[in-house]
């Protein structure tokens, strides 16, 4: 007999492939229409929200706000998406650092809009949880030294939000990663190792490039890599593409002429000129309750103060109690208590 | 409230804390149950806040693959959800682990039940190596057994994806005992290997009922393995004298494991002496291990349900050992307390539990306040 029989697994399942069970696949992949609507949502929840906020603050100044549009709100982030690439140059971060930030730039502002959390304290955050779940750490106090005017503080109170929003999902499958596997094939067709590296190189730029599209959100690491490569060397990837009998799919060629399209048209850094002005906007537009300072940002704290006190409190009696409990040397709990309390929990997260 | 922060909240509510059963200098386990259906379940509070440099690796390890990781002989992560400044990771609830059923001297192995745990080992461990990703701290209490007898890999804190060729990773990895002499020796480039050799370790110690290579220090583990398995020679495995800790321990001659694993049959030995080559790229793979004749050969694996049990569970286990003062050296369920030192006195620990919790009762002088 075999060992198969040991553990009961349905035999009619079907088995997904490392990509098809990732949680990138199934959790992080959308339609370019899913994708807009999504933000639209976002944005329109957000400006709601604000406009009442201001006008609790001074009835009638919201009236002159100009809010963000998405698309203002996704410039935004792609401006602070190439700045990543700086910064890991600087700390000479590997490649995939770099990739995962990224990522989790895209992701977080799927779940977040720029007028609650602006897009530059999110980017460092991301950058430093990105060398963290890359088995690539530092110390938060190395990291926030070479960078100016930033606190370990400043990193750190966005972490636990970011990974929030990431679902606690930190593992990417990355489009250089699968280049590389593509490269690698190609070097093995009968010619293959006639290639030139500077053609990789190229690829590598073209897939660098797709980082600041949305190419990772809607279509696989591969076939962006795919794509990637067929915009610099067009034969050589058409051969890699028959040697693994693709040839005759339609969709395949479809989805890279839209990938490549995609990296031709927005594959590039914003134009620093344009997010300046929407970047100005944003201070006028900000959710008030996330700047520090303001009537709507004191009046939440405070808020926040009395259900930590009331807290506190309850705790604190519920201790007492026990401690009473305990003392009784006829104690009652010889059996086991029911209902138990978590006096032990050195917080009061229930 | 921001959508994020509701979406917690949301996920909190799903779960209930209902007792703690552990505590390790990082995080403290719960049992608890999903609200709604009354399931048990593990909950493993991280303490984040504590930590300069922000969540801290093991707890990011352990998310980051078990989110990806589902297999049958994987310990399940279902929800994550964060309470201030904690982590909590929602685990499925497992009753005990291989180490408590090793040590557990009123329960008798067949060699069927130990053929069925390692096949449910090898069957996780040749999950996550398809995966790419390294276990690194494989032993018996991160082995756990569902009350239905399943065995799974648990306790990723330490686990990693496999690094590029040429890329180093640290050697100080894996509990010594079920350390392989290639890490022993510094190697800073290895492989799944390394997870086989620990295998390889529980294997043994499935049979023996004690640890097979029980090295009191690191250099004392090599001597040990070496006097078990004989000094390799550079043919054996060739270029481990450049290791960069490469010391020469001494010649020991090889001990035949016929002579120490007695009742074992042929294919047994042949299966476990594969776990245990010196050359790492000769190591037998989770993959071939599967298809070693062994599992093929009589008797069958004892079907999970039908394996030995043991009589303590972690949720029977008297709260002295794991709340206020008391040093914290057992494992909570799903999950373990990091650093901990395995007792070595194994003698009657089935009904020890029973009779320390009756006795501590009854002692008024040993309370501690406000516990």
């Amino acid at each position: 007999m075999s060992p198969a029989v040991i553990n009961e697994a349905p035999p009619s399942e079907k088995k997904l492939s490392l990509y098809e069970a990732s949680t990138q696949c199934r959790n992080w992949r959308y339609s370019t229409e899913r994708l807009a609507q999504i933000r639209a949502t976002l944005n329109e929840a957000a400006v709601t929200i604000i406009r009442t906020k201001i006008e609790t603050d001074e009835p009638g100044s919201s009236r002159n706000v100009s809010f963000l549009t998405p698309n203002e709100e996704v410039l935004l982030v792609k401006l602070y998406i190439s700045k990543i690439g700086q910064l890991c140059g600087y700390f000479r971060f590997p490649e995939e650092v770099e990739a995962t930030a990224i990522t989790y730039m895209k992701r977080f502002y799927l779940q977040n809009t720029v007028m609650d959390w602006h897009p530059k304290n999110v980017m460092l955050t991301a950058l430093f949880l990105a060398t963290k779940t890359t088995n690539n750490p530092i110390s938060l106090e190395q990291y926030t030294t070479h960078i100016p005017k930033t606190t370990p503080n400043d990193v750190l109170d966005l972490e636990f939000l970011i990974a929030q929003s990431l679902g606690f999902e930190f593992a990417v499958w990355h489009a250089h990663r699968a280049l590389w596997g593509i490269w690698l094939d190609i070097q093995n067709l009968p010619d293959g190792a006639a290639l030139a590296s500077a053609e990789y190189d190229a690829a590598l730029a073209r897939v660098r490039a797709s980082r600041l599209t949305d190419a990772e959100l809607i279509y696989t690491p591969s076939q962006i890599a795919l794509a990637a490569f067929s915009l610099v060397a067009p034969d050589s990837a058409a051969r890699w593409i028959t040697l693994k009998n693709l040839s005759e799919s339609a969709t395949l060629l479809a989805v890279l002429d839209e990938i490549k399209s995609m990296i031709a048209h927005q594959g590039l850094p914003p134009d620093v000129e344009s997010v300046r002005e929407v970047d100005r906007r944003l201070k006028l537009c900000k959710n008030p309750e996330k700047v520090v300072g303001s009537k709507a940002y004191l009046a939440r704290k405070k808020e926040e103060e009395r259900i930590a006190e009331e807290k506190r409190t309850k705790k604190a009696e519920l201790q007492k109690a026990a401690v009473n409990d305990e003392q009784d040397p006829f104690g009652t709990n010889l059996a086991p208590k029911k209902g138990l309390v978590d006096y032990d929990d050195d917080d009061d997260d229930d | 409230m921001d959508a994020v922060e509701k979406a917690n909240t949301e996920r909190q509510r799903r779960w209930v804390k209902d007792k703690k059963v552990g505590e390790g200098t990082y995080a403290v386990v719960y049992q608890g149950r999903e609200a709604s259906t009354g399931r048990k379940v593990a909950i493993k509070k991280i303490k984040v806040g504590q930590f300069k440099d922000g969540l801290d690796m093991s707890a990011i390890r352990e998310v980051k693959f078990l989110r990806e990781l589902k297999h049958q002989n994987v310990i399940e992560l279902l929800d994550v959800f964060s309470s201030k400044t904690n982590l909590n990771l929602v685990l499925e609830f497992l009753d005990s682990d291989l180490e408590m059923i090793i040590k557990d001297r009123a329960l008798v192995f067949l060699p069927a039940d130990i053929k069925s745990w390692m096949a449910m080992t090898f069957r996780g461990l040749e999950f996550c190596h398809r995966n790419h990703v390294l276990h690194r701290d494989l032993k018996p209490n991160n082995l756990l057994i569902a009350s239905n007898g399943e065995l799974k890999i648990a306790d990723f804190g330490l686990a990693r994806d496999f690094a590029d060729p040429g890329y180093k990773m640290t050697c100080q990895v894996i509990t010594r005992w079920y350390r392989p002499p290639e890490l022993l020796f510094g190697s800073r480039y290895y492989s799944s290997a390394v997870d086989i050799w620990s295998v390889g370790c529980i294997f043994a110690e499935l049979m023996l009922r004690i640890p097979y290579l029980p090295g009191e220090s690191d250099m004392d583990q090599l001597k040990t393995i070496f006097r078990a398995l004989g000094t390799p020679t550079e043919e054996e495995w060739p270029g481990h004298t450049k290791l960069p800790d490469y010391v020469p321990v001494g010649q020991f001659q090889k001990f035949p494991m016929r002579d120490l694993f007695t009742a074992a049959s042929a294919d047994t030995l042949n299966l476990l002496s594969k776990c245990m080559i010196y050359e790492p790229r000769k190591r037998i793979s989770a993959r071939e291990a599967l298809t070693h004749p062994y599992f093929f050969a009589l008797p069958n694996p004892t079907f999970p349900s039908k394996l030995p049990k043991c009589s303590t569970h972690f949720s029977a286990r008297p709260l002295d050992e794991v709340d206020g003062n008391v040093q914290m050296n057992s494992t909570g369920p799903g999950v373990k307390a990091r650093s901990l030192k395995r007792k070595l006195t194994s003698s009657d620990d089935g009904s020890e539990g029973r009779n320390r919790s009756i006795a501590r009762r009854l002692d008024f002088s040993k309370h501690t306040p406000g516990s």
